[in-house]
């Protein structure tokens, strides 16, 4: 298993590097035959986003491999050696399983646990294996990369919170409504922010959406666009209460909604929650009002703190992501080691096949003429001779390759032959 | 044999506990799903426990504190795979899981060769008196679990800086709905068993059953939750308060059970 991997990422290099070494789609699959026909690479992939480029390959000669593969990557870009040298990390054979996990993973990623990164490792697999630069080693590597990024995705939740100021509040009005079907959200002043907030909102499944602007002709404009409603700049108090979320970032100095407003609008809506979202600055809506029982309020700080504690979070998880892909990447190297010890047992087998066969062809005329039956038993006999005397090797051979340590040989070959140590 | 099969079901029920333990300590969800087959397979060999015990004593096994505990236990399983099957509810386990283990160690610790049971058992009005209490009871838990699970994350969401608790509890809406099935499942439950105890007295005891302390208490019990159900429903009473009354309401079941069994009450004879 002879793998190596050569690249720049956001953790080395600026993006006016990286940008330098990008390969853009269409030229993808000529960089890879490049890969192939001019460097001897058997097996070939490349990973290129904005926040990475990376090329992996299958090499007899590792670190003879890792020089190809930076030579390719210089020459494919025009940019001279020096210029890139501090920039490339390169990993080989368990280092470089161990990284294409992680990254597949997204625990190298730039945002922990981001999702976009298993696709873009998915697509450069395809367009590789389009190319032809896939063989059966780094197939084996990715469909397990792909299981693992799966596996940390099941088994932590690393990816599971919010990282933005719209999915954080997205996030929240889950945890208080748990889904937003059939609910309302209230816009409250027709500005940017409120309209992106709102899209997110919609995008997530909120069922109605009302708009309410000083000026009556902006709420109709955008309450269009989501095919909601406009409310009245005067009728804003007798609809207010129909909402289960509201976005308020109206220009208004003062606050417009006290604490009592939301006493009674709770009354109202006969203690049915409501989760105010206050990005206005200056606020909109009066902090105190989050005492009240049945409303829970949010500005932008808030949400600010809420998705630091969802990285915080998404740290904790990458602990047992870690301890994931180590496991992986053992269980990759054990079933490794399996296969390459296989082809030497086929050819041990073939070899004492051979043998028997011509000290058969060699003895058999000395007995004369025999039965079907008694010709059968000399095979048979021959056959499980041999068998008995393989299996000692063969069973030693997988021992052998199931562990990484060296032995001393003359135990090894005392366990071969079955001898007292 | 019912003994037997009652200290497999311990085993299994540990690894419950185990993992409410853990997730405890640790703030993660941790060995949840060896806990729920510890749990499931526990409830089977709990069930068979309950049949054996039957045939071995020919009735019903509810006559006793230790046939009371272990059944207990199990209808409060009972209640928690049901809850699961409808909300996939994890944190729920954390509650009920070491609640159970300690009612069926209890019935362990406390088991009683069989003895014939006192003749005033022998009448059918028992044997639906018993059951429904308990799965009213079991209800209840369910109803208290969802309430502390709906403080906590309802504290989380004012106090506005995420901790472990907002990560792994279930939304508002959900323990809020869990609470309120809960108990609409089991006020009913509770209303029959106390029906049933009454018929079942009557027919059985002479007047004075009336004002054993047990009895005066569940029917403070009965009309706490026939309060919260009411405001429920006419007043839209949710959220934090339904949740303190759930919690108070399990509080007063736990002292119907336990605080109230001393010599000389309609009950006692369940006290051996």
């Amino acid at each position: 298993m002879n793998i190596v991997l050569v690249g720049v990422s956001h953790r080395t290099a600026p993006v006016n590097i990286r940008e330098r070494v990008h390969f853009p789609e269409p030229k993808l699959v000529q960089a890879l035959e490049l890969l192939r026909s001019r460097y001897e690479l058997a097996e070939g992939m490349i990973l290129s986003t904005c926040n990475r480029v990376e090329v992996l390959a299958h090499t007899p000669d590792p670190p003879e491999g890792v020089r190809q593969v930076k030579d390719f990557i210089c020459n494919f870009h025009q940019v001279p050696y020096e210029t890139l040298q501090k920039f490339l990390y390169d990993f080989m054979q368990v280092d470089a399983v161990r990284h294409v996990f992680r990254v597949a993973a997204s625990l190298d990623s730039m945002v922990l646990g981001e999702p976009q990164i298993l696709g873009q490792v998915k697509n450069a697999f395809n367009t590789a294996q389009s190319a032809g630069t896939i063989g059966s080693d780094l197939s084996r590597l990715m469909t397990r990369a792909f299981f693992v990024a799966k596996r940390v995705r099941s088994e932590t939740s690393i990816a599971s919170s919010a990282v933005s100021i719209s999915y954080a509040a997205v996030e929240l009005a889950k945890k208080i409504f748990n889904e937003l079907k059939g609910k309302t959200v209230l816009i409250l002043g027709a500005g940017k922010m409120s309209e992106l907030a709102a899209k997110h909102l919609t995008s997530s499944g909120i069922s109605k959406v009302l708009v309410w602007n000083r000026t009556y002709e902006r709420a109709v404009e955008l309450a269009e666009s989501f095919k909601g409603e406009a409310i009245r700049p005067e009728e804003l108090f007798k609809h207010i209460e129909r909402a289960d979320i509201l976005i308020s970032s109206t220009g208004s100095p003062n606050f417009i909604l006290s604490r009592a407003d939301g006493e009674r609008i709770i009354h109202l809506r006969r203690n049915r929650p409501v989760f105010i979202i206050d990005i206005a600055v200056p606020r909109d809506v009066d902090p105190e009002i989050n005492r009240v029982s049945n409303i829970f309020l949010y500005d932008i700080d808030d949400l600010r703190n809420v998705i630091d504690a969802n990285l915080r979070q998404r740290q904790r998880e990458a602990q047992s992501a870690e301890e994931i892909v180590r496991q992986e990447v053992e269980a990759f190297l054990e079933d490794s080691r399996t296969r390459d010890v296989t082809p030497a047992i086929v050819t041990l087998r073939e070899h004492w096949e051979a043998i028997r066969k011509e000290e058969l062809a060699r003895g058999r005329k000395r007995f004369g003429e025999l039965t079907p039956d008694q010709e059968a038993a000399l095979e048979s006999l021959t056959q499980s001779l041999m068998n008995k005397m393989l299996h000692g090797p063969t069973s030693e051979l997988r021992r052998l390759s199931r562990q990484s340590a060296s032995e001393d040989p003359l135990r090894i070959i005392k366990r071969m032959f079955g001898l007292k140590e | 044999m019912s003994l037997i099969l009652l200290r497999i079901t311990i085993a299994f029920y540990s690894v419950g506990l185990l993992h409410s333990f853990l997730t405890i300590i640790t703030r993660k969800k941790t060995l949840f799903r060896v806990a729920l087959f510890g749990i499931g397979s526990g409830f089977l060999a709990h069930g068979l426990s309950i049949v054996y015990a039957w045939i071995e004593g020919q009735h019903p096994p509810i006559t006793n504190l230790h046939e009371a505990l272990s059944f207990f236990a199990f209808v409060i399983v009972l209640a928690f795979l049901i809850s699961y099957a409808r909300y996939r509810l994890d944190s729920l386990s954390v509650f009920v899981f070491p609640l159970v283990f300690i009612l069926t160690l209890a019935a362990n610790l406390i088991s009683s060769p069989p003895r014939p049971r006192p003749e005033i058992l022998k009448s059918l009005w028992f044997y639906v008196h018993i059951p429904t209490t308990f799965l009213g009871y079991a209800a209840f838990f369910v109803a208290f679990s969802a309430g502390i699970m709906y403080l906590i994350q309802e504290h989380e969401l004012k106090r506005k800086r995420p901790q472990a608790f907002y990560y792994r509890l279930p939304s508002l809406e959900v323990c809020d709905d869990l609470g309120y099935r809960s108990l609409s499942i089991g006020f009913p439950l509770l209303t029959l068993g106390i029906a049933a105890g009454a018929l079942w007295a009557n027919k059985a005891l002479d007047q004075s059953w009336a004002w054993d302390p047990k009895i005066i208490w569940s029917l403070i019990t009965w009309l706490v939750y026939a309060v919260l159900i009411h405001y429920r429903l006419s007043a839209g009473l949710r959220g934090r308060r339904a949740a303190l009354m759930s919690i108070v309401g399990f509080v007063i079941v736990l002292f119907t059970f336990i605080g109230t069994r001393h010599q000389g009450s309609a009950h006692s004879f369940i006290q051996q």
